[in-house]
């Protein structure tokens, strides 16, 4: 999860996730160099002694300046690019869960197997145990096994809600009517939180998700205590 | 948790560049810096002209930094999916080794 005044981005906990970083540093660079490179024409700008009004036939430039930023902009659109259809793979999943978002909850579903189905509610301040995050923990979390390939899809009860966990680098609204799917694998087991992303009313800011990754035979002993207290 | 937070803080160049947390940026700004030495000093060794030769030097290092930067980047790519196939081995031979779906084993003819 996030820590206090954090501005990046949290730790990866998917594939997916790991290459967003990596494109995001790659990215930066690039930024860093031209704002590097306008401070430089800057400062020359400045500090020079010419002052010439009537600069014609600069061919020279013109060139420089309209090849680079054709260059810059292939360097970043092709690992976008790669990112991006990477994002839309489904492989095979494991496991498909329906995530259900009303007003303001979320609800999910796992009916591959069984009829397993629940709600979660944020803990209000109040009832938070000490240690545990505020406006971020719920009564039962959304458990999934670890490196399995995870289908979810998302949708909505009344209004338009978002998925979001910053850390599996998944956001996806929920709209009434609609079906959106996305997949994820959780590379290491850890409990990753999220929150709605997209505004739904009063409460929109109080119904957190949380994604807990454990190990297969974990999972299995959960959805059988799942299914017992149904 | 200390180590953490100074692992967290970082140098950020012009304020958005994490070096020490970025794989490959610290590399390449050296890289970076040095080629931009090593091309100011030629070009002011050949034309003596003081302000050209910062100009080259500046273009230098862009080229430098970024062509470091890509080479480290594409190394680092091809690392991690090495490790990735390296990992999934690991794990398959742990699952299957001495099952009959082992790829390792050798089929028997009268099997």
């Amino acid at each position: 999860m996030a820590h206090p005044t954090q501005l990046g981005f949290q730790d990866a906990a998917s594939p997916v996730m790991e290459e967003l970083l990596h494109f995001h540093d790659h990215a930066l660079m690039i930024v860093f160099l031209i704002s590097t490179l306008v401070l430089y024409i800057i400062v020359a700008m400045v500090s020079t002694k010419l002052t010439n009004k009537y600069i014609l036939d600069s061919q020279e430039i013109e060139i420089v300046w309209t090849v680079l930023p054709a260059v810059i902009l292939v360097l970043i659109a092709l690992p976008s690019l790669r990112i991006l259809y990477l994002m839309d793979e489904i492989n095979d999943p494991h496991l498909t869960i329906k995530a259900m978002g009303h007003q303001w909850y979320w609800s999910y579903e796992y009916t591959d197997y069984e009829d397993l189905g629940f709600d979660l509610y944020m803990i209000p301040t109040q009832d938070l145990p000490p240690g545990q995050f505020r406006l971020l923990e719920t009564d039962h979390r959304m458990v999934v096994p670890m490196e399995s390939p995870i289908r979810v899809l998302i949708s909505a009860e009344d209004v338009l809600h978002s998925w979001a966990v910053p850390s599996l680098g998944i956001k996806l609204d929920g709209v009434p009517g609609r079906l959106n799917q996305t997949a994820f694998i959780a590379s290491r087991p850890g409990v990753f939180y999220g929150q709605c992303s997209e505004i739904c009313g009063a409460n929109h800011s109080f119904m957190p998700i949380v994604v807990e990754a454990v190990p297969l035979e974990h999972f299995e002993h959960w959805s059988s205590l799942m299914l017992e207290d149904a | 948790m200390k180590e953490e937070s100074d692992k967290r803080k970082g140098m950020k160049f012009l304020g958005i560049l994490d070096i020490q947390n970025t794989p490959c940026a610290r590399e390449s700004i050296l890289n970076g810096a040095g080629g931009s030495v090593v091309a100011g000093l030629v070009h002011f060794l050949a034309t003596s002209r003081v302000k050209r030769s910062f100009d080259v030097g500046v273009a230098g290092f862009m080229l430098s930094t970024l062509g470091s930067w890509l080479y480290c980047r594409y190394d680092n790519a091809k690392l991690r999916v090495q490790q990735k196939v390296i990992q999934d081995g690991i794990k398959n031979k742990v699952i299957y080794e001495g099952t009959t779906l082992d790829p390792t084993r050798k089929t028997r003819g009268d099997a």
